[in-house]
């Protein structure tokens, strides 16, 4: 199943395109525009992929040999790990950062790197001030004689200032997830715009490939502000390819240009404009560096299932001249270091930060609790049925005091034989749907022997604790046993549930082997807690 | 999957950009498309083993529970708590909604 993470990106997105064309009919009829259906298409898109269902959705995935960049310090195995979405040191983690205010981080290559420099999404850089930056969006740095042009990507909130030296860095315009609080101070640059600039420098990896790269990590700690530190940067160019990165604005806007291209790798323009209010630092050029970033931001809260990408725009391609290019992000929203560390889960937390594992537990938990309330008020009808010792009489009259009138239960005595145990089973298992692990398929044959089901399922998907897997064909079987109230149809043995279904379903399992085998013939009536 | 898609056209409902009968229409197209895509593009086989906890028969539509599942595939194992199959007729076309 988990070769299925390999095939599902790709499996959904060939469906979301299928959907999208047999619809843009349907839409154009209605009168509807298409900006509509990209929108459409966006959200769907951002969903699936925040939701964790399908890991490893990154278009770096494919281009792991691109990421060159590499920053000083501690991060340089980091960057290494070009595909790995949560990879994020521990101890390189921000704690938390501030929140708003704007911050400006500036990076310089390391010695040897050579211009374009892709810096895939999900690496973590550090700037020598050790502030950290999560690559949330895949991000190109280019060097682009003359100019600068930074387009901001909605990274993640975790942005600090770093002067550590300037790197320039294109941002590939990737979907944000969650909250980016980085802003742009920079002008605002339009999508045309950036094209008709650096069409002829950079090479800005088209967003649609951000599109995948998005946010399989939606909260990652830290998200590189490529930052080109030209000349008024704050700090002194260290460096010629020093540059500085302002705070990047974001507003939630829908990443039009990125969902609708199609999943390709290269950028012809270079520049990823962002639709909406995306605020960009404005650049200037003084050393020959290029910078382009498509900036997406979000305003969404910081679940993980929070969708809703926006791509703020891209930095203007104002050229100053001999001038720092700096981008400052400011930080929207806070984030904890436990919301990052819970972002940070591979382990698919369905739509929220809770833990998504423990779910079916806690599910089945609260079915107990549930089961328990409800079965205090039933045990007093099943306890006069099995209970032939007077052990039996004080638990209905605690359960009665402690749940039900007597009147109720009076009523149910006298019902007994009618309606007890009844409806149990729905009562004892709620059917949550919520995170539930669900299996969608068709069915070929369902058999039963006894109480031996056999299933011939085919072409299905399953989602288990919201990770999506698929099927042509699945066979199973499964015994089933009477897990109501526990009877044992072959003699009136019957039990109490307590709490604990599995141990009461234990308890009958072994009673009904026993039964079997024909071993235990003096269980009739009696009673077992 | 489909849920999400549901997600995605009921913002654009609130927001009346489509109407509710234009989504109904998606998620129809949604269905056509991800079984087109399952049927086609999918080859791989899972066996599956565990306790039933409940069954439901209901308009062709096999409804359980199970308990205790272990999941196989050639490469790799999934233990599940508690998992639901909902299964439509798989011999006429039956609808099917993925998620």
């Amino acid at each position: 199943m988990f070769s299925n993470s390999n095939t599902l990106p790709k499996l959904y997105l060939s469906v979301i395109d299928d959907v999208m064309e047999n619809v843009r009919e349907l839409f154009l009829e209605e009168g509807i525009e298409e900006q509509v259906l990209d929108d459409l298409r966006q959200r769907w898109e951002s969903k699936v992929l925040q939701s964790k269902a399908v890991e490893g959705f990154s278009k770096d995935n494919t281009n792991p040999s691109n990421f060159v960049l590499q920053l000083p310090a501690n991060y340089s195995q980091t960057l290494q790990k070009t595909i790995a979405p949560v990879v994020i040191p521990a101890g390189q983690l921000a704690q938390s950062f501030a929140a708003k205010g704007s911050t400006i981080a500036t990076f310089s290559l390391p010695p040897g790197v050579t211009y374009p420099v892709h810096i895939p999404a999900g690496v973590t850089l550090q700037t020598a001030s050790g502030h950290l930056y999560k690559v949330n969006v895949p991000v190109m740095v280019t060097k682009a004689p003359g100019c600068q042009r930074v387009s901001a990507q909605a990274n993640q909130p975790l942005v600090e200032q770093s002067t550590v030296s300037s790197t320039i860095i294109h941002n590939i315009p990737a979907q944000v997830t969650g909250p980016c609080p980085q802003t742009l101070p920079a002008t605002q640059t339009s999508q045309p715009a950036l094209p008709t600039h650096q069409q002829s420098q950079s090479q800005v990896p088209q967003p649609p490939s951000i599109s995948l790269d998005q946010s399989t990590r939606p909260e990652a700690p830290a998200t590189p502000e490529p930052s080109i530190n030209q000349q008024y940067s704050q700090w002194p160019p260290e460096s010629p390819s020093e540059f500085t990165l302002d705070g990047i604005e974001f507003s939630p806007q829908p990443l039009d240009m990125s969902m609708s291209s199609p999943l390709t790798t290269q950028l012809s323009t270079g520049l990823l404009g962002a639709s909406g209010n995306a605020q960009v630092s404005e650049f200037g050029c003084s050393v020959q560096e290029m910078v382009e970033r498509a900036v997406k931001a979000e305003e969404e809260p910081v679940a993980l299932a929070s969708s809703g990408d926006t791509m703020s725009l891209l930095p203007d391609l104002e050229r100053t001249p001999d001038s720092a290019v700096k981008l400052e992000m400011e930080l929207l929203r806070d984030y904890n270091f436990n919301e990052l560390t819970n972002i940070v889960q591979m382990d698919g937390a369905c739509d929220s930060s809770s833990e998504a594992g423990d779910e079916p537990q806690e599910l089945e938990e609260e079915s107990g609790a549930i089961g328990e309330n409800e079965f205090l008020g039933m045990i007093n009808a099943e306890a006069l049925k099995a209970l032939q010792g007077a052990g039996g009489s004080s638990d209905p009259s605690d359960s009665s005091s402690s749940n039900n009138d007597e009147s109720d239960l009076k009523e149910l005595e006298e019902e007994d034989p009618l309606n007890s145990g009844d409806d149990v089973s729905e009562q004892d298992i709620p059917e949550v749907f919520d995170t539930e692990n669900v299996v969608v398929c068709q069915y070929d044959k369902i058999h039963r022997s006894k109480n031996r089901w056999k299933f011939y399922l085919k072409d299905g998907v399953m989602c288990y604790r919201g990770k999506d897997y698929v099927f042509s064909k699945a066979v199973g079987e499964a015994e089933w046993f009477c897990t109501g109230f526990g009877c044992c149809h072959d003699c009136s043995w019957s039990h109490i549930y307590m709490s604990d279904e599995r141990l009461n379903r234990t308890q009958l399992q072994a009673h009904l082997t026993s039964v079997r085998i024909g071993k235990s013939k003096e269980v009739k009536g009696k009673q077992a807690t | 999957m489909a849920y999400h898609l549901q997600e995605s056209l009921d913002e654009l409902i609130q927001t009346q950009q489509i109407t509710p009968q234009l989504a109904l229409q998606v998620l129809l197209q949604f269905d056509k498309a991800i079984n087109t895509a399952l049927a086609n593009r999918v080859r791989n086989r899972v066996n599956f083993k565990g306790s039933l906890n409940t069954y439901r028969f209901c308009d062709n539509v096999w409804t359980f529970v199970l308990n205790d599942v272990e999941f196989r595939e050639v490469t790799d194992l999934v233990k599940v708590d508690k998992v639901k199959i909902v299964a439509c007729d798989g011999k006429n076309t039956g609808s099917n909604a993925a998620e």
